[in-house]
């Protein structure tokens, strides 16, 4: 199992529920700072405007102050001028008409007064300059003014009025009084369109719009035209020489200065919301994080409850042999902490000191990269001492970046199955051995009447001896023959007495390089009286006595005969019923490359379907006193020698069970 | 003269070493391999006892035994058996067989019962001669003597024995004189015995 152990650290536990508690403020953070960022832009933009509006009211108060002061002034001069004119034209005794140069000099020269007239003690206009082009414009508040300036003897503003020519205007009434009193009044008629024009300066024009209002608002004259497009800061002054409640009105134009401080703003509230933006960004960058980080967590610790719960040690070691990772299991298993493990390298704690030579050996082994991928079987010591039995797999561990990383090996302690296998193999054993027991019972008489035939042969002889001695003397050659057919008779006994005692004494099974023949002829001596009870001849062929005979096989001696007198026993019974003459058991030996086949061939009555199917199941037989076992073990002991065991039926009636035995390296 | 041991077993030890048993204690002995064997060997002459293996390659002994006794062989037969063979060997005792010999066996005993089975066939060889010449005596006797030496065997006196046959007693006393002398016995209780064992 390979696991992407370099990504399993990046989490570490215990941040999660530790930071979500400040997680609001945290959060929060950035949004009031930046808040209060927009709210003291703002304010301090306000305060900037505020400024800007108060700096602008000033200048606008101080710049038509002086407006006012300058159109007062020249007002004043233009006035002084017509009162000067007036004055001289008293003296002159009000001939209007010597003064016409002069007078027309004052109207070029000063271009507020837009018509000077001369108007007698009734009242009636003698002159004009320049020259009225019609009478009788009675509609002009002239003659109020006049009256005014006649009673009151000093000069008087009139009331303004429309101009014939364009605009609006007022009259300055200034009576004039020569050596006879009065004599008339010199009229100066003032454009309001002439005094904006040529006493407003061009710099106050461009800043400020400005208008003259009758006491009643109505717009009698303004510097220009251009209308204001919103309502803008503006003030009124009192325009009062001229009386008549006339006001001065500036409104202020837009500014450059208001479009760079509105880029600045825009500027800044661009940034402010860029700076929002990406916030806001940045917060779902954090949040994607959050997710993609607890999506790990989650992961990781999927992850480590199944590392955890396995029941397989894992351990985790670098290309030097350093373990880097354990889990629970395996620590468990051999009784040391992970703290205590991770960092070790060979000679590891759980190494048992009787098996540190093998340890060492496989570690290596498995270093060099030629652990087997079957896995391999380890003694393995636990911290209390005790020795466990550990299947183990080692695989290459690779790391993100493809590189191999280490070694991780998956281990196993398979000490209970180990010693469940022992026990089914002991049982198994102990089957075989219990099968052989009932064989050897099941042959007992014969092979009682096997060994009395030596036994009676021995009695024979040692009586015929002892007759010959008792009868007289009698000589050594006599003698002789007799008692060394004696000792052979013994001696065949003996060999009786082995073979039982071979095939049912307790045993170790020994798988070794065995001859095949001389199992094959033990087997057929056991089985020679019982053949001979059932009248059956035993013939045994093949390469048994071929060039270079049969080649040893890799089994057990014993269980191989067990085999043999099975199936040798079973093709006898077979052919209980058969005529005398074809019982007959064919024993031979086949080699084929690496595998001797034995066939054991009989002539009896063959086997039915119904039986063929449970042949070799336990506890199933044809035989009132058998137990079923003998053919299934016979299978079973085969198979355990890595071979196979089976049966066909013969031509010519009867079966013939072969199985095959590895040829011996 | 005592007849031969005629040993058949299909081991060779087995035969080997009683042929050597016998011929200690000086009973002529001969071993044959198979039941084959000796029946090629066999003819109705042949004397002696027959030791017989019950269990053989090919013929059995018992085979062997009923073949023989088909063909009217009367030669003592002892049977030697294994443990499991007693069966076998019983119904071979109610065949007619002599005796039985279980394996391992008390040698000298067997020779002890050999020997009398060797006995026991000589004696009756000897009475099978006998009754060869008291049938050969039997055919001399005409038919009234005949009559007459039945009557006596019977127990008749003359006078009873003459008015059966209606004849004299004096003749009944001639054909009794004449059965005595063909007979070779001197009286009537003689003459008996010799009937009796035929």
């Amino acid at each position: 199992m390979k696991l992407g152990l370099g990504t399993l650290g990046l989490g570490t536990p215990g941040l999660g529920t530790r930071g979500w508690g400040n997680r609001g403020a945290v959060h929060a953070m950035p949004i009031v700072a930046m808040a209060l960022v927009v709210v003291l832009l703002g304010v301090f933009l306000w305060v900037l405007d505020r400024n800007e509006r108060e700096e602008e009211a000033h200048a606008l108060i101080k710049d038509i102050l002086w407006v006012e002061q300058n159109l007062r002034f020249q007002l004043a001069s233009d006035v002084d001028k017509l009162e000067h004119l007036a004055e001289t034209l008293g003296r002159e005794g009000g001939d209007a008409l010597a003064l016409a140069p002069v007078t027309r000099h004052v109207v070029t020269t000063n271009p507020a007064i837009e018509q000077i007239l001369w108007i007698d003690a009734d009242g009636r206009t003698v002159a004009a300059m320049p020259p009225v082009a019609g009478e009788g414009n009675g509609a002009t508040p002239r003659g109020e003014a006049f009256k005014v300036a006649r009673s009151l003897g000093r000069r008087v503003y009139g009331a303004p009025y429309r101009l014939p020519q364009s605009g609006s205007g007022f009259d300055v009434v200034i009576p004039v009084f020569g050596a006879r009193g009065f004599v008339g009044a010199l009229v100066g008629v003032f454009s309001i369109d002439a005094i904006l024009a040529n006493h407003v300066p061009w710099w106050f024009a461009q800043r400020y719009q400005l208008e003259i209002l009758n006491a009643d608002g109505t717009l009698l004259g303004a510097k220009s035209h251009l209308a204001v497009a919103e309502p803008r800061r503006s003030h009124t002054l009192a325009f009062d020489p001229p009386g008549r409640g006339l006001t001065l009105v500036a409104t202020v134009y837009q500014t450059d200065s208001n479009v760079t401080r509105n880029i600045l703003v825009a500027a800044i509230f661009a940034l402010t919301a860029s700076a929002l933006w990406s916030l806001w960004a940045v917060r779902r960058h954090i949040r994607g994080r959050v997710k993609a980080e607890r999506a790990l967590r989650q992961e990781h610790a999927f992850r480590k409850a199944m590392e955890d719960s396995l029941t397989a040690g894992m351990r985790a070691r670098d290309l030097e042999g350093r373990i880097t990772y354990v889990n629970p299991a395996f620590c468990r298993m051999v009784g040391w902490p992970a703290e205590e493990l991770i960092g070790r390298g060979p000679p590891m704690p759980y190494w048992p000191p009787e098996e540190m030579g093998r340890c060492e050996d496989v570690f290596r082994s498995v270093m060099a990269g030629r652990a087997p991928p079957e896995g391999f079987e380890l003694r393995f010591m636990r911290r209390d001492g005790e020795r466990f039995d550990a299947l183990v797999y080692e695989a290459p561990l690779i790391d993100a970046g493809g590189r191999q990383a280490g070694w991780m090996a998956s281990v196993l302690d398979i000490t209970e199955r180990k010693r469940a296998a022992d026990l089914a193999r002991q049982q198994q054993e102990r089957l075989q051995q219990t099968a052989r027991l009932i064989t050897m019972g099941e042959m007992a008489s014969t092979l009682a009447h096997e060994l009395n035939q030596p036994l009676s042969a021995i009695a024979s002889y040692s009586t015929g001896c002892l007759n010959r001695l008792h009868a007289g003397p009698c000589s050594a050659a006599e003698l002789a023959p007799p008692l060394e057919k004696l000792a052979n008779q013994a001696r065949r006994a003996g060999q009786i007495i082995r073979r039982v005692h071979d095939f049912v004494r307790k045993r170790e099974p020994n798988v070794a390089a065995v001859n095949l023949t001389a199992i094959i002829e033990d087997s057929v001596a056991l089985l020679a009286s019982d053949a001979r009870k059932h009248g059956v001849r035993i013939t045994v062929q093949g390469d048994i006595d071929g060039p270079g005979g049969t080649p040893p096989v890799l089994a057990d001696r014993i269980l191989v005969q067990q085999v043999l007198l099975n199936l040798m026993r079973n093709a006898i019974e077979a052919m209980a019923h058969a005529p005398r003459e074809s019982r007959e058991l064919g024993v031979a030996v086949e080699v084929h490359e690496d595998l001797v086949t034995t066939r054991i061939r009989d002539r009896g009555c063959g086997i039915a379907p119904e039986v063929a199917e449970k042949l070799f199941s336990p506890f199933f037989t044809t035989k009132t006193e058998g137990m079923g076992m003998g053919l299934n073990i016979c299978r079973s002991i085969v198979e355990h020698h890595k071979g196979r065991l089976w049966y066909e039926g013969n031509p010519g009636g009867g079966t013939t069970f072969l199985f095959t035995l590895p040829v011996a390296p | 003269m005592m007849g031969q041991v005629h040993i058949v077993d299909d081991d060779e030890a087995i035969r080997d070493a009683l042929h050597w048993l016998f011929t200690s204690r000086e009973v002529p002995a001969a071993a044959y391999e198979s039941a084959e064997a000796f029946l090629d060997v066999w003819s109705e002459s042949m004397a002696g006892c027959l030791l017989l293996d019950i269990r053989m390659d090919g013929m059995s002994g018992l085979e062997l035994f009923d073949r023989l006794r088909e063909h009217g062989c009367r030669l003592p037969v002892i049977f030697l058996t294994g443990h499991g063979d007693v069966p076998a060997a019983v119904s071979a005792l109610k065949k007619g067989a002599r005796d039985f010999v279980e394996k391992p066996f008390n040698d000298n005993d067997l020779v002890d019962r050999v020997i009398e089975a060797l006995a026991l066939d000589a004696e009756q060889r000897a009475r099978d001669a006998g009754q060869a010449s008291l049938a050969a005596r039997l055919a001399t006797l005409t038919q009234r003597e005949r009559q007459v030496m039945d009557l006596v065997i019977a127990g008749k006196l003359n006078k009873v024995i003459a008015d059966d046959l209606g004849i004299s007693m004096r003749t009944v006393e001639v054909h009794r004189a004449h059965v005595f002398e063909k007979m070779g016995v001197k009286t009537a209780v003689e003459l008996a015995r010799l009937l009796a064992t035929a």
